[in-house]
């Protein structure tokens, strides 16, 4: 699976970034207020600051090397090109801002079908920078222990941890399938390899839920109730960062109001 | 499906929400409810959840501001109910957000709502039609699997056309969308089908009794019957 090895990259940066001692309520409360005023405004001003801000905390003050915060960003924004092109193209109504003749079709582009596409574009980046911030900063772990703090209900931190670890289970199980059978010559030519697809996928849930199975009678011989306890040691978050961020988010609400009221879009 | 952060605007990421809340409530509910009567029962929960995940991860492009790929809810909503389901997908969307910058936190959702909550109920109702009509197993997990899949993206299809416009109305905005959906979604939903058949055999296969106990399907009685006498 290529998205393993990158994912293994992301979580290696979410624990050894400069921020990665930093409490994660502190972190959280900044991405997440981030991506809520970033989401409900479509001010091109707006996200394009909130993308610059978020960048230049990811960059310079977690360090997360460039090339690779580049590299998050080039598939999304690949994909995010192309749908903004479609919505140019074929969306929008009202004022007409070209027509071309084709084939005998004419074919009409929307004013507003392409101010559209713009404002998605900046958007969706400028959210896409507090998510990778986030991602980038904070372990999955270090987000267990956050949301059980704020009263998630219990059974679902319980099952996200199962089903965190099952994922790892799933990875695990198909990579050493997959060897076992390139050794056997499961993997050369078509139908050899369609026939190991076939049988890799019929055998891999089964696998894995023998393992968990394995796993909870395992945890269940060591007394597990439905809870897993663990070392919360987390650093608190210290009230200079919180009131900072706050007046950072009042800032960003400043702009809203501003760009709304002279009408820069 | 997973409508990428920050594609949906303003007024209408917030109302998905509101619309899935009440929905995850229930399956919450219900998920106490299950692990709390058959605790057993929690590694199947935690591995459908994590075959979701691993499903719905291995995704196509598609120009619609989000991807193309098979869901895994369907069989999963067989098996654990639509209500826990919705309970999964919420888990793994959060997942895929976090780990793999697949989907979002603020779109998350309309996401739980399309692959969580329509496309679930639709391939449980699917399940238990063909169930009444006595149609074999196999058939009902293909159709259940496959058109729970495609409601997926049909209703993924009907969110975006509501964010983006054309001049001759919603409906024309939807036949983009779910034109543009079509061409990769269809092979794909029956690829999941079949995937979805052959799994289920081997469960039934394997764990029987438990899928018996979750209500699932029915074993024969004269083997519970045996069972009972044993225990």
């Amino acid at each position: 699976m290529e998205h393993s090895h990158f994912y293994a990259q992301i979580d290696r940066y979410a624990y050894t970034n400069a921020l990665a001692k930093c409490s994660p309520i502190t972190k959280g409360f900044f991405a997440v207020s981030a991506l809520l005023i970033s989401v409900s405004s479509s001010s091109a001003l707006l996200s394009a600051t909130i993308f610059l801000i978020t960048t230049i905390v990811t960059l310079y003050v977690a360090k997360i090397p460039f090339h690779f915060y580049f590299d998050m960003f080039t598939l999304p924004t690949i994909m995010l090109m192309l749908s903004c092109l479609f919505i140019a193209l074929f969306f929008g109504y009202g004022e007409k801002l070209a027509e071309i003749g084709m084939l005998g079709f004419t074919w009409v582009i929307f004013k507003n079908g392409v101010t559209l596409s713009i404002t998605t574009f900046l958007r969706v980046e400028s959210a896409l920078s507090c998510l990778f911030f986030l991602v980038l900063t904070t372990s999955i772990t270090d987000i267990f222990i956050t949301l059980r703090k704020i009263k998630v209900p219990k059974t679902i931190v319980e099952l996200s941890l199962l089903i965190y670890r099952y994922i790892f289970v799933f990875l695990e199980v198909s990579a050493k399938m997959n060897t076992a059978q390139t050794l056997r010559l499961g993997n050369s030519g078509f139908i050899n390899r369609i026939r190991a697809i076939a049988l890799v996928a019929g055998n891999l849930f089964i696998r894995t839920l023998e393992q968990g199975e394995r796993t909870f009678i395992a945890m269940n011989a060591r007394g597990y109730d439905g809870n897993l306890h663990v070392l919360e040691d987390l650093p608190k978050p210290t009230k200079i960062a919180l009131i900072g961020i706050a007046l950072f988010d009042a800032a960003m609400l400043v702009l809203i109001i501003l760009t709304i009221s002279i009408g820069v879009i | 499906m997973h409508i990428m952060e920050g594609f949906l605007p303003h007024p209408w990421w917030e109302m998905w929400f509101i619309i899935a809340i009440p929905f995850i409530a229930y399956g919450v509910y219900k998920l106490t409810k299950i692990t709390k009567k058959i605790p057993e029962a929690l590694p199947l929960l935690a591995l459908m959840g994590a075959f979701v995940f691993v499903l719905s991860a291995l995704k196509l492009p598609s120009v619609t501001g989000s991807t193309s790929h098979p869901t895994g809810t369907g069989l999963a909503a067989v098996i654990v109910g639509p209500a826990i389901t919705s309970v999964l997908s919420l888990i793994v969307l959060i997942f895929q957000a976090l780990l793999l910058a697949h989907g979002g936190l603020t779109t998350l959702g309309a996401n739980v709502f399309s692959m969580g909550i329509i496309g679930p109920i639709v391939a449980y109702m699917i399940w238990l039609t063909c169930k009444k009509m006595r149609l074999s197993n196999s058939v009902g997990i293909f159709f259940a699997a496959a058109l729970g899949d495609l409601l997926t993206y049909i209703v993924t299809s009907i969110q975006l056309a509501f964010v983006f416009p054309t001049g001759t109305g919603f409906f024309n905005a939807f036949l983009k969308f779910s034109g543009v959906f079509a061409i990769t979604q269809i092979p794909l939903a029956i690829g999941e089908g079949i995937l979805a058949v052959m799994l289920f055999d081997f469960l039934a296969k394997y764990k029987g009794q438990l899928l018996d106990k979750m209500k699932v399907i029915k074993l024969p009685q004269s083997k519970t019957v045996q069972e009972t006498a044993k225990q």
